[in-house]
C-alpha cells in the first residue's frame, strides 16, 4: 500500500516539478525585467514610474535602432521565405540532380554560428581587404569595392543565409506529405503549372509558411550576433546591440529593461497571434489518404537555374565562409587573400595551448554545452510527460507558457538574469549562464520530446503497468528507450545551440567564465587570425554534432 | 465511333513495367471500367490518359485529338486535354469554399464571376448539394466531398470524365446509392466515363464495358455481362470468386461443346470448353464453377454426388459452405440451410455450370 502511494506521488510530482521549473525559469527574468523597467531610484527610495519608458521612447537612438531592426527583420523574413520555400520545393518535388546532398547541405547553416558567419563574410566582403573583391579585381578585372558588408543590407544578407533553413524545415514536410491529388485535380481541370502553384500549392502550405515567417521575424530581429559583427563597427544601431551598450559602462539598466519590455511585449503578442490564428489551421487536411506527389521533371534550363540557386545558397552560407575562415585561420597576417608563404598553424597553437582566455573559453563552452544539454533534456522529458500524459485540462495553457522563450531574444533573457543575479552570489558564475541557457532554449527540447511522446501509444505503458512494473520502472524500461531517438536529437540540438550562444552570454560572462563566442568577440579587436582559429575549433564541434545528428537520424529511419 | 482510343500504351517505373502494350477503345457516351487487383496498372492508365504520367510508348487519342503519341513526341499538358477527374481522396481544396471548388474549372477558363457562380450552383443542385455554396469545403462529410468533387469534374462540361477509385472511400450504402445516381447523371449529361476500381460490383454497376487488368496487361475485356458470365482465364475466374480447381483433360464429349476432365482418380466431371482449350488427353486444365452453382442438399438428385460439410460461415440470408466431394473442397453459397460441420450431403452440379479453361 505504502509503496503504491509513493509511486503515484512520484508520477504526479516529478512531471509537475519539471513544468514548475520551466515556469520559474521564464517568469523569473520576466518579472525582474518588468520591475526593473518601472522602478526608479531617488537616492535610497524606490518608486514606481514610467520614466524609463518615457526617456526611451523620446530617444532618437531608440527610434533608429527599432527602425533598423524592423527593416532587417522584415527583409530577412521575406528573403528567407522565398529562398527557403524554393529550396524546399526543389528538394521535395523535383528531380533536381544531387537532391539528397542538397537536402543535407541546405540544413548545415542551421547548425552553424551566425557570429562566425558574419565574421567570415567580413573576411569575404570587407570594403578594404575582402577576399571576394580581391578575386574579382585580380582575376576578372571587376571592381566590387562598392559592396560593403558593414551595412543594413550586409546584416540582412547574413541573417537570410542563417534563417533560410527555418523556413525550409517548416515547409518541406507539408510539401512532401501533401496529397498530390490537390495539384493534379487543378491541372486536369484546366489550370496551368504556374496557376496551380499560386492558387493551390502555395495556399496549402501557407499556414506552415506563415508560422515560419513569424519565427524567422522574431528570432532574426532579436539576434545579437550579426548586428554586433556588422552594425556596431560602423555605428549602425540595432535593438540587440543597443540593449548591450545600455548595459555597458556607464550602464542604464532601467532604460535597458524598458527596451527589453517593449521587445518582450511585441514578441509575446506576435507569438500569441501565431498560436491563435496560424497554428490552429489544420495541417492534416492537406495530407492523408491520397498519394505522394510524383517528382516534377526539370528541363535543362530549369535544372541549371535550380543548381545555380543551390550553389548560390550552399556556397554563400557554407562553402565560401568556411573557406575564408580556414584561410584566415592559417594565415600569419590576413591581407585579404591567402598567401602560401605566410601560411602557419601558429594561430591554432596559440588558441589551443598558449592563451589562457581561449583555453578557458573552450573548456567553459564544452562544460556549458554538455551539462546544459543534459539538464535541458531531463527537464524536457518531465515536461513532455506532463504535456502528453498529465492532466489534460491545463495542458493548453502550460504548453503556451512553456513555448514563450522560443521567440524571446537571448539578450533580453540574459538581461533578466543579469538583473536577478547582480546582487547575488550567482553573479559572474558559470551557473547563471547555465541557467540562462536552459531557460532560453529548453522549449526546443520539450517540443522534440513531446512530438515523440505523442507517437508512442499509451497502451505500451499501460501494458507495462499491468504486467506489474512500477511507474519508475515503466519510465526506465519502456518509455525512455522508446524516446531515445528524440532524446539524442534534442541533446545534440541543445549542444549545438549552447556551443555557439552569444546573445545571453555576452551580458552574463565575467573574467574566467568566458565562452568560445565571447572570446571571439573579445579577440576580434586584436587579431583576426586568433578569432578565425577559435572559430574553426567551434566549427569542428558544431559539424561533429551535425554529423552525429544526421547519422543517428539515418539509422533510426532505416531501423 | 470510338471517343477514346488507346493503342499500345506502355509505362515503366524503373525496371517495373506498370502498363504493358495496352490497347482499347471507348465509344462516345459509354462507360468503361478498368478493373483489377491493386498494382495491376489500372490507375496508371488513367493517369496517362489525364496527362499526369508520361507513358513510355504508345498513343492516346481523345475525341479525335491525339493527346499523346510517342512516335511524334506529342504530349499534351493535363490542362489541355479538356477532362474532368474525381480522385479517391476527392482532393476538395480545403482553402476554398464549396462554390469556389466547383467553379474552379470555369475560373481558369476565364468565365466571368457571375456566370461561373450560376453554373456552379446549378451543378451543385444536380449532385444534390443545393445551398452548400458558401460552406467551407473541409466542414462537409465524406459523401458530400465526393459530390463536390463530382460537380467540379462536370461543371465545365468535359466530354470525358475519369474516376479514380472514386467511390471506394464511401460506406457501402452510400456507395450503392452513388452508383445508381452516377449512372443516371451520365445518361442525362452524355459524357464518356472511365472508372478505375478494384470492386467488381462497382465495375458491373457502372460500366457498359469492363476491362480486367492483371500485371500491366489486359486479361479480358468486353461487355460487363459477357465478361462475368464466361470467365476467359483462370485469373478472371479467381478474381470473380469462382471455385478454380486443377484438373486433367480426358477428352471432348462427342456432339456437345463440353469436355470431360478428372479432378482426381474418383472425381470426373463435364464442363463447357473455354476458348483456346487444348483437348489432348492428360493436359493440365482448370475446372471452374461459381459458388452459387454448387448446391448442397439432403436428398439425392439426378447426377448429384455425396459430400461432407467441412466448414460453415453464416452470412445472414445466405450461408457459405466448404463441402468435400471425393476429397476435393468446393465452396458453395446458397440460402441458409442450417448444415453443420460433418453433415453428409448430396452435392448437385450441372455440366453447364462448369467451365474448363486452359
Amino acid at each position: 500500500m505504502e509503496t503504491s502511494r509513493q509511486g503515484r506521488w512520484l508520477q504526479v510530482v516529478l512531471p509537475a516539478s519539471g513544468v514548475a521549473v520551466g515556469v520559474l525559469l521564464i517568469t523569473g527574468p520576466f518579472l525582474a525585467t518588468v520591475l526593473r523597467s518601472i522602478a526608479v531610484w531617488d537616492g535610497e527610495a524606490v518608486r514606481l514610474s514610467l520614466d524609463n519608458f518615457i526617456r526611451l521612447l523620446g530617444d532618437p537612438r531608440f527610434a533608429t535602432a527599432a527602425l533598423n531592426t524592423l527593416i532587417a527583420g522584415g527583409c530577412t523574413t521575406v528573403l528567407a521565405m522565398t529562398l527557403g520555400f524554393t529550396l524546399a520545393w526543389l528538394v521535395a518535388r523535383t528531380d533536381m540532380p544531387g537532391r539528397s546532398w542538397f537536402e543535407t547541405g541546405n540544413l548545415i547553416p542551421f547548425f552553424l554560428s551566425p557570429y562566425v558567419g558574419a565574421l567570415s563574410w567580413i573576411y569575404l566582403l570587407a570594403p578594404h581587404g575582402g577576399l571576394l573583391p580581391w578575386v574579382a579585381r585580380t582575376y576578372l578585372g571587376i571592381k566590387l569595392d562598392w559592396l560593403n558588408i558593414y551595412s543594413i543590407p550586409g546584416v540582412i544578407w547574413v541573417l537570410t543565409l542563417f534563417y533560410t533553413p527555418y523556413v525550409y524545415l517548416f515547409v518541406i514536410g507539408p510539401l512532401r506529405q501533401m496529397d498530390a491529388a490537390f495539384e493534379d485535380a487543378a491541372r486536369v481541370h484546366g489550370a496551368s503549372f504556374g496557376y496551380t502553384m499560386r492558387h493551390i500549392t502555395l495556399p496549402l502550405v501557407l499556414p506552415a509558411l506563415l508560422s515560419a515567417a513569424l519565427i524567422v521575424f522574431v528570432t532574426s530581429a532579436g539576434l545579437f550576433d550579426v548586428p554586433l559583427a556588422l552594425g556596431s563597427p560602423r555605428g549602425i544601431r540595432f535593438m540587440p546591440t543597443e540593449i548591450f551598450s545600455l548595459v555597458q559602462y556607464p550602464s542604464d539598466f532601467g532604460r535597458a529593461a524598458a527596451f527589453g519590455m517593449v521587445v518582450l511585449t511585441l514578441t509575446v503578442l506576435l507569438t500569441m497571434l501565431q498560436r491563435r490564428f496560424i497554428a490552429n489551421r489544420r495541417f492534416d487536411t492537406i495530407t492523408g489518404k491520397g498519394y505522394r506527389p510524383r517528382l516534377i521533371h526539370l528541363r535543362r534550363g530549369a535544372r541549371i537555374a535550380a543548381l545555380t540557386l543551390e550553389a548560390f545558397y550552399v556556397g554563400g552560407a557554407v562553402v565560401l565562409p568556411t573557406m575564408a575562415l580556414l584561410m584566415v585561420a592559417f594565415s600569419k597576417l590576413w591581407m585579404g587573400h591567402f598567401m602560401w608563404k605566410s601560411a602557419t598553424t601558429g594561430n591554432f597553437e596559440y588558441v589551443l595551448t598558449k592563451y589562457d582566455l581561449t583555453r578557458t573559453a573552450i573548456g567553459n563552452s564544452l562544460f556549458l554545452a554538455v551539462t546544459g544539454a543534459t539538464l535541458g533534456v531531463g527537464l524536457a522529458v518531465l515536461q513532455a510527460y506532463y504535456l502528453t500524459r498529465g492532466n489534460p485540462r491545463r495542458r493548453g495553457l502550460v504548453d503556451a507558457l512553456l513555448s514563450l522563450p522560443l521567440g524571446i531574444p537571448g539578450i533580453i533573457l540574459g538581461l533578466g538574469f543579469l538583473i536577478i543575479g547582480l546582487r547575488t552570489p550567482l553573479y559572474s558564475t558559470l551557473t547563471i549562464i547555465l541557467i540562462a541557457y536552459i531557460a532560453r532554449f529548453f522549449p526546443f527540447a520539450t517540443r522534440t520530446v513531446t512530438a515523440m511522446f505523442l507517437a508512442i501509444n499509451p497502451e505500451l505503458e499501460q501494458s507495462a503497468r499491468a504486467s506489474g512494473a512500477s511507474w519508475l520502472q515503466t519510465m526506465r524500461l519502456v518509455v525512455l528507450p522508446l524516446l531515445k531517438p528524440s532524446l539524442v536529437a534534442a541533446w545534440l540540438m541543445l549542444f549545438v545551440i549552447f556551443i555557439r550562444e552569444l546573445g545571453a552570454t555576452i551580458l552574463l560572462y565575467a573574467q574566467g567564465t568566458e565562452t568560445i563566442s565571447v572570446a571571439m568577440v573579445i579577440l576580434s579587436e586584436r587579431s583576426s587570425g586568433y578569432v578565425a582559429a577559435l572559430a574553426v575549433v567551434q566549427l569542428v564541434m558544431l559539424l561533429l554534432a551535425f554529423a552525429t545528428f544526421r547519422l543517428t537520424r539515418t539509422s533510426i529511419a532505416q531501423g | 465511333m470510338s471517343f477514346v482510343d488507346i493503342a499500345h500504351l506502355t509505362k515503366r517505373f524503373g525496371g517495373h513495367t506498370a502498363v504493358n502494350e495496352v490497347s482499347f477503345q471507348v465509344p462516345q457516351g459509354s462507360t468503361l471500367a478498368l478493373l483489377g487487383p491493386s498494382g495491376c496498372g489500372k490507375t496508371t492508365i488513367l493517369r496517362c490518359l489525364a496527362g499526369l504520367e508520361t507513358p513510355d510508348g504508345g498513343r492516346i487519342e481523345i475525341g479525335g485529338k491525339t493527346v499523346f503519341d510517342r512516335a511524334s513526341a506529342t504530349d499534351l499538358m493535363p490542362e489541355k486535354r479538356e477532362l474532368g477527374i474525381v480522385f479517391q481522396s476527392y482532393a476538395v481544396w480545403p482553402h476554398m469554399t464549396v462554390a469556389e471548388n466547383v467553379a474552379f474549372p470555369l475560373k481558369v477558363r476565364g468565365v466571368g464571376a457571375k456566370e461561373r457562380l450560376a453554373k456552379a450552383s446549378a451543378m451543385l443542385e444536380t449532385v444534390g448539394l443545393k445551398g452548400f455554396e458558401n460552406r467551407s469545403a473541409t466542414l462537409v462529410s465524406g459523401g458530400q466531398q465526393q459530390r463536390i468533387a463530382l460537380a467540379r469534374a462536370l461543371v465545365h462540361e468535359p466530354r470525358l470524365v475519369l474516376f479514380d477509385e472514386a467511390l471506394s472511400n464511401l460506406d457501402a450504402a452510400l456507395r450503392e446509392h452513388m452508383r445508381l445516381e452516377l449512372r443516371l447523371l451520365q445518361e442525362r449529361l452524355g459524357f464518356t466515363a472511365i472508372y478505375v476500381t478494384h470492386d467488381q460490383a462497382e465495375a458491373f454497376g457502372l460500366a457498359d464495358t469492363v476491362v480486367l487488368m492483371n500485371q500491366g496487361r489486359i486479361e479480358t475485356a468486353g461487355p460487363a455481362r459477357a465478361v462475368f458470365a464466361r470467365p476467359a482465364t483462370g485469373f478472371v475466374a479467381r478474381f470473380f470468386g469462382l471455385n478454380v480447381l486443377e484438373a486433367r483433360m480426358i477428352g471432348p464429349v462427342a456432339g456437345t461443346d463440353q469436355v470431360e476432365v478428372a479432378l482426381n482418380e474418383q472425381f470426373t466431371l463435364r464442363g463447357i470448353a473455354g476458348d483456346g482449350l487444348d483437348m489432348t488427353k492428360g493436359k493440365p486444365v482448370l475446372a471452374c464453377v461459381r459458388k452459387e452453382s454448387v448446391r448442397a442438399g439432403t436428398s439425392p438428385l439426378p447426377g448429384s454426388l455425396p459430400g461432407t460439410i467441412e466448414a460453415v460461415s453464416f452470412q445472414g440470408v445466405a450461408e457459405e459452405y466448404i463441402v468435400a466431394v471425393h476429397g476435393i473442397s468446393l465452396r458453395a453459397i446458397q440460402p441458409a440451410a442450417g448444415f453443420r460441420r460433418g453433415d453428409a450431403v448430396h452435392v448437385g452440379m450441372t455440366p453447364e455450370d462448369w467451365i474448363v479453361l486452359p
